[in-house]
């Protein structure tokens, strides 16, 4: 699969946005192993140090955690992923708000519109 | 764990007769990166390539590899690719890389026939009937099959397809290990910015910055190749 | 390391001397044949043919083995293929060494397939007295005997010739350190370089002339009347200062390659 990286923005915050996605999504789900960082830079063809800092970044944030020998791991706290789909989810929302106001639809408008779009 | 670096160069300087090629550089690079040299055609990038690799003498300042100074020792740990061809035309693939395995302790055979064959490159053909972008793709094989501590990558992309261009960076990327270095020369930014660490950007023979990459373009709000064309700008 | 450089040096040297040594020795053997055939016009200008083929891979064989020493020198530490001569984990020394030994390797081979050739050709009870004759007039004015004067002069001329190579070497690594009209230079330092080494034998005999007098007569007097044992003296004494300029000069081209190259 390809990943398409913008080079104008650092590279690993773009990591973490797809990190993210795979946790929101339960790609990996709540308290399971994560893949090295070794086949993960191989999977998004980055370098391994460019992972490792979104790694860390997770780390931070405390959606994953690394148990010193095993390797790392998706947090068992569900509670704080759903935090995370939440906050995307509000993000997402937000920027279809503002481009339907760009071209003069309100937010009952934009609602309307969504209702007639096919899953 | 030692804090030695794996490059230092310190105030190397470099003249050919009164003509300056390369003023005071000061730089060092550690083990586990991929650094970026960018500048554009005559900056001296590959004069200070050639200096680290024993092919040009310093006017003045010193080049330690791992602490040592160049020589035998530096020579067994750096794997270089040059800008052009410079295998004996005369041998087959097959004979070089017998002539690498004979010189190179880390150097693995298996790994390069393997390379060859992704590239759809003939072992037992003579280099001198094969194509010029051929013998580069033969000598990329072989600098990467090696185990070395220090890469040195002048131009790898160069007049190369993408799809081939993908298949280099692959193999850079899956080549990387926490005690080697990667130096890429390259004036081909956007085509190799993604999997840098670090980027040093050198003009008219002076370092003009020595930068984390992802750093350099969350500072600048911009890729590392548009920040290259504003400095640089005609 | 060295046996490794070795190696390769001399596969490079065989593969493209073999052809003028199969040569050489393959007119040599026609020329033979066909002088000893029933001889008619048709069979004399094949013969003359066969014998002008012959001397020309003969020179060739010489020239080549020359030229391709100081060629192979040059582009190995000079040209494109320095770039992996330089980065292999070998010292300067190791490198030159190795060229130098193929060097020798390959006059020698070299020398001896001309002779060989030469006496294919050549070779007959006549032939061999019409030489010893021819030598005797000279050596027996020294008293001396023709093997001696024979096997003297090969080995001089063959250390003549080495030393000329090597100070092709001492050029060319001279001459390549200029910025610019290397193979000018290259050649001038050879040269300059070979007549240095000449007037520098020709005063260490003279030196040597002054604590021997019958070596000074051979500065004095232009007759051949000289006393045998000079000669071979002399021989013997210009044997072992090629020897020591060869030495000598081998450590020099060492130490001004150990002082780094530029590459262009």
């Amino acid at each position: 699969m390809e990943f398409t990286f913008d080079n104008n923005i650092p590279i690993y915050i773009q990591l973490l946005e797809y990190m993210k996605i795979y946790l929101i999504s339960g790609v990996f789900k709540s308290g399971e192993k994560l893949p090295s960082v070794r086949e993960f830079s191989n999977t998004f063809k980055v370098n391994p140090n460019t992972m490792q800092k979104a790694l860390a970044e997770l780390e931070s944030m405390n959606l994953i955690y690394t148990e010193r020998t095993n390797g790392k791991y998706v947090t068992k706290d569900e509670k704080l992923i759903e935090k995370l789909k939440d906050e995307y989810a509000i993000t997402l929302a937000k920027s279809y708000f503002q481009g339907m106001k760009r071209i003069g639809l309100g937010k009952a408008d934009s609602i309307k519109y969504l209702e007639r779009i096919d899953e | 764990m030692s804090n030695m670096k794996l490059l230092e160069i310190k105030c190397l300087n470099k003249s050919f007769n009164t003509k300056e090629i390369l003023k005071d550089v000061n730089l060092s690079i550690s083990s586990g990166k991929i650094v970026g040299l960018l500048g554009k055609n005559g900056a001296g990038k590959t004069t200070l390539i050639k200096l680290i690799n024993d092919l040009l003498t310093p006017t003045s300042g010193e080049i330690l590899i791992n602490g040592k100074k160049i020589g035998v020792e530096t020579k067994k740990v750096v794997s270089y690719l040059p800008e052009r061809t410079y295998l004996n035309k005369q041998m087959k693939v097959s004979e070089v890389i017998e002539y690498f395995k004979d010189f190179y302790k880390d150097f693995d055979a298996e790994k390069a026939k393997k390379l060859l064959k992704d590239l759809d490159l003939d072992i037992e053909e003579h280099l001198s009937k094969m194509s010029k972008g051929m013998q580069e793709k033969v000598q990329l094989v072989l600098v990467m099959s090696r185990k070395a501590d220090l890469y040195i990558l002048d131009e790898p992309l160069g007049g190369v397809d993408p799809a081939t261009r993908d298949y280099i960076l692959d193999t850079i990327l899956s080549n990387f290990n926490e005690n080697a270095s990667v130096i890429i020369s390259t004036h081909l930014i956007s085509d190799i910015e993604r999997i840098l660490d670090e980027v040093i950007f050198i003009d008219k023979g002076e370092i003009i910055l020595q930068s984390d990459a992802d750093k350099l373009r969350n500072k600048e709000k911009a890729s590392i190749d548009e920040i290259f064309r504003r400095m640089f700008k005609c | 390391m060295l046996n490794k450089l070795l190696k390769y040096d001399l596969k490079y040297m065989i593969k493209n001397m073999a052809i003028f040594y199969i040569l050489s020795i393959f007119f040599a053997i026609t020329t033979r044949i066909l002088f000893n055939m029933e001889q008619s016009v048709i069979i004399n200008i094949i013969g003359q043919i066969s014998v002008g083929c012959m001397f020309a891979m003969i020179i060739n064989t010489l020239i080549n083995t020359i030229m391709r020493s100081w060629v192979r020198f040059r582009d190995s530490l000079y040209k494109d293929e320095s770039y992996l001569t330089h980065t292999l984990p070998v010292t300067k020394n190791d490198l030159y060494n190795s060229k130098f030994i193929q060097t020798l390797i390959f006059f020698f081979i070299s020398f001896i397939v001309v002779l060989i050739s030469l006496f294919i050709a050549y070779y007959s009870k006549e032939n061999w007295l019409a030489i010893t004759n021819y030598v005797k007039t000279i050596t027996t004015g020294l008293n001396m005997s023709t093997s001696f004067f024979i096997t003297m002069a090969i080995i001089i001329i063959f250390l003549e010739v080495f030393n000329a190579i090597q100070c092709g070497f001492l050029g060319i690594i001279l001459g390549n350190k200029m910025n610019n009209g290397k193979i000018g230079y290259s050649v001038l330092f050879g040269f300059i370089t070979y007549l240095v080494a000449q007037s520098l034998i020709l005063g260490l005999v003279f030196v040597y002339g002054l604590f021997d007098s019958s070596i000074m007569e051979l500065f004095k007097t232009a007759t051949i009347n000289i006393d045998v044992e000079a000669f071979k003296v002399l021989a013997i004494l210009s044997s072992l200062l090629y020897i020591m300029i060869i030495f000598i000069m081998s450590i020099l081209c060492k130490k001004e390659l150990n002082k780094g190259v530029n590459v262009e």
